[in-house]
């Protein structure tokens, strides 16, 4: 069984090696404090219809000392994409006025905004290399149930694209059962706390190294065991499980923003 | 196939016939705005370590009118329960010189703070077979996932149990597959927006009616169709399905706690 990778170098200061290979998906809840970093780290930035709100309104808060119209054009994204009723008439025309390709759709009920936005980065033509870019996406949790459902759904459903969700608080990835997965933590940004979450389907056996309470062909399902308040241990953590789960970590309250 | 009803009856304001036959569990997280209309609708009000500090610090907030410690009088908890880990000091005393029962113990991994708090109830004097506590909990969503997931798993753990878990965007109850469920929504304080997910294992068939998107037989599971964003179409919502669900409805924003009070 091959091995998958997971590291959080999206969380440490740029520098010229990290190679810009994400992306940013901006949805619309309130934006987590190391919003600038993911954005440094990104070759494309996209807000969800009101995640453009949120760039116009909260960016500027991070750099008090600093103009908000400067830092508004500075963090202008590459596109808005959703029905755009969210979206403020004079967010809209900001970042139009800047050159920010709008594409404006209807509501479709089997899709969030955050389905979309994955859709038009996987199927990006004008770039091939767009299209295998590891996805951040913030403001996918809090807020409506049904939202978050539906977001963690979108890990689900494209489980061939690297995705993590992120808030304030916590990290979400998720861990095909096709692969035997190494967890790389940096211990000054990430953890201790962290979760394995059999969302979809109980797991038979899972395996685990590197955590407080480690797994050894254990059975996880709701209503009964689900890994939550673990630790991690080490600065490596494995896991081979027989069902796909949610990878949860805690991110450390500090300002990764400072180099 | 019995029938199980639910009702929001805890959204309206209370009066001598809801016969408080509700607990309530605050757990750390922002209160929501209707938290004193679920305090008014309690037979028992517990505190889960820091939601205690919640209740200290932002009950007062509602009541900008009122002298914050006439507030904080008004408002005691029954039980403060948990490893007091994130309970501060001055909170703690101010409750503990009050009277409120304050349950020390070690932090365990298997259970969380809502379970902890859970079990207390069930095993209270004041939850009786002939009139059982529905448990309404504060404070469950947000904040860490494996929290959230934790709080999800102990709806499973007690299927038993009429557990909601409550933000100031929605609500979150257990579907269990063994009944049929009847959801009665008041239209001026729930929806439209909803869902059916199925949490934990996926479902073969669901049939719902009352829904904007019904599913007739329907495959859910997570990796497909998942019931989100969906929107409830009148009063009354059936739901019959072959795996547990979690239900959850958005909870209209407005103020509640203006029907508290007359005059």
């Amino acid at each position: 069984m091959e091995v998958m990778f997971h590291s959080s170098s999206f969380l440490i200061p740029t520098d010229k090696t990290s190679a810009t290979r994400y992306a940013v998906v901006v949805l619309n809840q309130n934006l987590p404090r190391f919003t600038p970093l993911l954005w440094e780290h990104a070759k494309l930035r996209l807000c969800a219809d009101g995640g453009a709100n949120r760039i116009y309104d909260e960016l500027p808060l991070f750099f008090p000392n600093e103009d908000a119209l400067l830092i508004r054009n500075r963090y202008k994204p590459d596109v808005i994409k959703g029905d755009m009723d969210s979206i403020r008439p004079d967010v809209l025309d900001f970042y139009v006025s800047l050159g920010t390709k709008v594409i404006d759709e209807s509501h479709d009920q089997d899709t969030t905004d955050l389905d979309k936005c994955i859709s038009y980065i996987r199927h990006s033509t004008l770039n091939q290399e767009s299209s295998k870019l590891q996805i951040l996406a913030t403001g996918a949790l809090g807020g409506r149930f049904d939202h978050e459902a539906g977001n963690l759904n979108v890990l689900y459903r494209h489980p061939d694209t690297r995705i993590t969700l992120l808030s304030d608080d916590c990290l979400i990835q998720l861990l095909p059962k096709t692969h035997r997965h190494e967890i790389h933590i940096q211990p000054s940004l990430l953890g201790p706390h962290c979760g394995l979450i059999p969302v979809g389907a109980p797991s038979a056996k899972t395996t685990t190294t590197g955590l407080q309470w480690d797994l050894t062909d254990t059975e996880m399902r709701f209503g009964g065991l689900v890994s939550t308040s673990n630790l991690v241990k080490r600065d490596k953590i494995t896991v081979e499980s027989d069902s796909d789960l949610l990878w949860t970590i805690s991110i450390k309250k500090q300002d990764p923003t400072r180099p």
